[in-house]
């Protein structure tokens, strides 16, 4: 089922590109918030200064309560990685929240964008791990003794590989299942407002993905950093 | 007391996320064998081998967070 009307496809269709844009609104739309968030970014880093102001004020009570928060969970050597986990947490909220404005369409409840950043969460703390442990981090892969390296390394990478899939199939499900119910609504009763609970949930639903998604990557960069110990 | 909190969350997402990577990899190896034995054409041998993987991997994560839950 297809979204029934977005703004940036006949926004495209200016150039002659619809037919694209239509088919693949998740990438038009996902360049729209990377757009939005680095004119936010912008703003907020253009007059740093040691007294903050307004949106400097905003952007430091989410930035360092959210560093606290997760050097608390990975200890001090993650904070190296913050700021990549911090970038998936806005680009992730901020896409979910796009899903509640009409004729938007929200980035993150395509497969493909989740499939992405669940792959570069799960990569970075291989990465780490890597940096931190040298090759031990790669024998804690191979279970006890050689002799059972067949049977532990095909189980191991399958758990690994379970954590990318069930950090894509979560964000996905929970923002396609929202746009599914909010047209299914709209279509049945949108003359008397009928999506507008669903939409006020979703509002919760966004956030609460956006921070399970901080929270599960972090939780997995906290694995590999204590690691065979 | 913020350290607490750090834990507690840790935990909640920990376990809230164990039940899910359990059902993945017991159909991750499934699929995954399927796959093999359509292109080894070995038919239903590679299926079952994969789908044992799958669910030893799963149940691996079930022991690995009991003996994590022991040590909090």
């Amino acid at each position: 089922m297809g979204h029934p009307y977005l703004i940036l496809t006949s926004l495209f269709g200016m150039f002659g590109l619809d037919g694209w844009a239509a088919k693949n609104p998740h990438v038009v739309y996902m360049w729209l918030a990377m757009i939005i968030l680095i004119f936010l970014g912008w703003l907020g880093g253009k007059s740093i200064s040691m007294v903050p102001k307004k949106a400097q004020n905003v952007f430091e009570v989410l930035i360092s309560g959210l560093e606290d928060f997760m050097v608390t969970i990975t200890g001090d050597e993650g904070r190296k990685s913050f700021p990549l986990v911090l970038t998936i947490f806005i680009f992730v909220l901020f896409g979910n929240l796009m899903g509640l404005v009409p004729a938007f369409f929200p980035p993150t409840a395509n497969i493909n964008t989740t499939l992405a950043l669940a792959f570069i969460a799960v990569a970075w703390s291989h990465v780490i791990g890597i940096q931190l442990h040298g090759v031990k981090y790669i024998k804690h892969f191979l279970g006890p003794i050689p002799a059972m390296i067949p049977l532990f390394l095909p189980i191991e990478i399958i758990g690994h590989t379970a954590r990318v899939l069930s950090l894509t199939f979560r964000l996905f499900g929970n923002m396609a299942g929202h746009e599914l119910v909010t047209i299914i609504l709209l279509t049945l009763g949108g003359m008397f407002l009928a999506p507008l609970p669903v939409m006020a949930l979703g509002t919760f639903v966004a956030l609460v993905q956006a921070l399970v998604f901080f929270l599960l990557s972090t939780m997995y960069i906290a694995g590999a950093i204590e690691e065979a110990h | 007391m913020k350290k607490e909190t750090g834990s507690v969350f840790r935990e909640l997402g920990y376990f809230a996320s164990l039940g899910m990577s359990v059902a993945l990899s017991i159909f991750l190896g499934l699929f995954l064998g399927l796959w093999l034995d359509k292109k080894f054409d070995t038919d239903p041998v590679l299926m079952f081998i994969g789908l044992a993987l799958g669910i030893a991997a799963g149940f691996s994560n079930i022991v690995r967070a009991g003996k994590k839950g022991r040590k909090f």
